[in-house]
């Protein structure tokens, strides 16, 4: 299914769209793929799919661990690219949104890399170290190859940068919550509800909200706020770095969280 | 050329969080900068605080080892011991001036983390230092002057624990605080505009070579030899001789144990263009683009990257980069040592190795300057067991 149909199909049902983040990989590919698969069967409508790259700058604590741990497990973006391939040969037909830093699709050809991750079958992409400034070649070749490039916004942006993104942005805008790096925290500060209604006044883009949301509650906070949904993904890997040794074992909690926070993102769209 | 740009190299390859402080600071920078108040406050500083402007010396014995005529740039002088004070003073300025109150920074030889709390406190600002563990372990007289001043010294151990880990560290953590601190970026690396501020302050360093060796031999050196890994001192002594094809300017990068893959710090020898830290530059990295941690005992050297300006000058040709194996950056503390009575920096040690390797190349005629960037103090424990164990 497509980015514009799922919130379509969202909207229409009166819900707010969760979108759970997984770097691929961690502690292994096996894992990895009944992970995303119990997301997208307990409440994911948009699945994140990261390739861990060496130097996560964007990345807190949790997500630093978890791509250190994958690389040294050896996981390759090949192997990344073909686990999309699985995930769609399994019957997980939820849309999903490539993250990445940089490096790798510069290192294998920007326009080559999308290809191979929209013939997996891959909708979009994002790349946290890329801000509109340098965006030319990833917005250029996004649009050969048909794959949505997702631009983020935080609270630092002002308002002729917002202008400036919410012009060129597809597929939707990711708002950063708070000014920081990926990782669960306890509260969402205001500014967050601020920042969804400013970004709002810019345009009718489907707007997901994300770092910091780790439950239920704050995900219903940002939904209502204004947001078309929530993002979370530190949170599930919190979950079953518990475990390392037989993480499966850690997905019915993991299945019961994505449900949560799902419903979360049902209530906060009654809630506006 | 671009703004911010080197040829293909540089550029601004930050999140968005961070990209709206950094058009703020360049803002700033330009507006400061020019002005008659910075620059009398900037020069005062390096003046009176720093000692500025530090020596051309003439290494009579050293010259003679080699044989050619050789000066050292004595940035060794530079209160706190290596060249780092000076763009550290230029940068706590600008923080002033931006009505921030605190800075942040990494440091791996310790030198820029002792530069920028010394720089801090002249500017009443607080600074926290970021630090690998093993750089803290391998260089702790100077984490311990930095504790002195009355810097944080925050040890970071994700990844290998040194410098490439220090900066991404850095980096997050500015991402929660960049409307109140500011990082003082050490090198030239980084994004845009960082890797134009620190060269810009750091040319300096050139301008007063310039005038020196014009004022002591009546021509411009036929060689400039310095070392590095981001670029500052080198860019520093080099920029104001870019322009100026006859001089030879050659850029000395840590060799390590080998060229072997995961063995140094060649990222000149054995990396290719990607992108780290904000900039597209070369560095060493697999063929997936991952990023490889860098291996030399020199722990300023240690950085898998090389800066956007250095990277294009050596891509373009007008510098030549060259590397110096530990083995023989140890031999060189010691010629230095015995020639000219200075303990070098393993980190200036590298240019020096250089010219004792290539000692044939060089005519008895043959004018060069060498920075001579920082004193070996730091290392002296480094030195001192290389030397028992060996």
């Amino acid at each position: 299914m497509n980015l514009e149909d799922k919130f379509q199909e969202l909207k229409s049902r009166g819900e707010g769209a969760h979108m759970p983040h997984v770097y691929f990989g961690d502690p292994h590919e096996e894992f990895s793929l009944r992970l995303i698969e119990t997301l997208a069967e307990n409440g994911a409508d948009i699945l994140e799919f990261g390739i861990p790259f060496s130097d996560p700058t964007a990345d807190g604590p949790t997500f630093q661990a978890v791509c250190e741990r994958a690389l040294e497990n050896g996981v390759t973006p090949a192997k990344c690219i073909q686990g999309i391939k699985k995930l769609r040969d399994m019957g997980v037909e939820n849309p999903i949104v490539v993250t990445t830093y940089y490096n790798i699709p510069y290192v294998a050809g920007v326009g080559n890399f999308l290809n191979k991750i929209r013939e997996a079958g891959a909708q979009a992409i994002i790349v946290p170290n890329v801000p509109v400034e340098e965006a030319d070649v990833l917005l250029a070749e996004g649009k050969k190859s048909g794959i949505h490039v997702i631009f983020q916004i935080a609270p630092t942006t002002t308002e002729d940068r917002l202008k400036k993104i919410a012009d060129i942005a597809s597929g939707f805008l990711y708002v950063i919550n708070v000014e920081g790096v990926t990782g669960a925290r306890e509260s969402l500060a205001d500014s967050t509800l601020k920042l969804v209604k400013r970004v709002r006044q810019h345009t009718d883009m489907p707007l997901l909200a994300g770092f910091g949301i780790s439950n239920r509650q704050q995900a219903s906070n940002v939904v209502a706020a204004g947001a078309d949904g929530a993002i979370a993904g530190s949170c599930y890997a919190k979950i079953y770095e518990k475990n390392l040794e037989k993480p499966e074992e850690t997905l019915p909690e993991i299945a019961d969280l994505v449900g949560q926070i799902k419903q979360g993102c049902i209530e906060g769209y009654r809630r506006r | 050329m671009k703004k911010g740009k080197f040829g293909e190299y540089g550029g601004q390859y930050i999140n968005e969080v961070l990209m709206p402080i950094l058009i703020e600071l360049e803002a700033a920078f330009e507006k400061h900068y020019p002005t008659a108040e910075f620059q009398e406050k900037l020069n005062g500083l390096l003046r009176d605080y720093a000692g500025r402007p530090t020596p051309l010396y003439y290494a009579k014995n050293f010259s003679k080892l080699v044989g050619c005529k050789i000066y050292l740039k004595r940035e060794d002088l530079v209160c706190g011991g290596s060249h780092k004070l000076n763009n550290a003073l230029g940068q706590a300025l600008l923080t002033k001036e931006m009505g921030k109150s605190r800075l942040i920074t990494e440091t791996a030889a310790g030198q820029h983390g002792l530069a920028t709390a010394m720089a801090g406190n002249v500017c009443e600002l607080e600074t926290e230092v970021f630090m690998g563990v093993k750089d803290i372990k391998r260089q702790a007289s100077n984490v311990k002057r930095m504790k002195l001043l009355g810097a944080k010294v925050t040890p970071v151990d994700i990844g290998m624990g040194v410098l490439k880990d220090a900066v991404s560290d850095t980096l997050r953590k500015w991402t929660t605080c960049s409307q109140t601190t500011h990082y003082l970026m050490g090198s030239t690396v980084g994004p845009h505009p960082f890797p134009e501020i620190v060269a810009t302050f750091q040319s300096v360093i050139g301008k007063e070579i310039k005038e020196q060796i014009l004022e002591k031999e009546g021509r411009l050196p036929d060689t400039m030899v310095a070392c590095g890994s981001g670029g500052s001192n080198a860019l520093g002594a080099f920029r104001p001789f870019i322009k100026e094809k006859e001089v030879k300017l050659v850029f000395v990068e840590g060799g390590g144990e080998s060229l072997e893959s995961d063995n140094n710090a060649a990222a000149f020898q054995i990396g290719k263009p990607g992108i780290l830290h904000g900039a597209l530059m070369q560095v060493l990295q697999d063929e997936n683009g991952q990023i490889k941690p860098s291996k030399t005992r020199a722990a300023g050297l240690n950085y898998p990257g090389r800066g956007p300006e250095i990277s294009f000058l050596v891509e373009s040709g007008r510098v030549e980069a060259h590397y110096a194996f530990d083995k023989e950056v140890f031999e060189a503390v010691k010629v230095m040592g015995r020639t000219e009575g200075l303990i070098p920096a393993l980190e200036t040690a590298h240019a020096i190795a250089y010219m004792v390797k290539h000692r044939q190349e060089f005519g008895e005629e043959e004018l060069v300057v060498l920075n001579y960037s920082g004193r070996g103090d730091k290392d002296l424990e480094a030195i001192m067991r290389y030397f028992h164990e060996s």
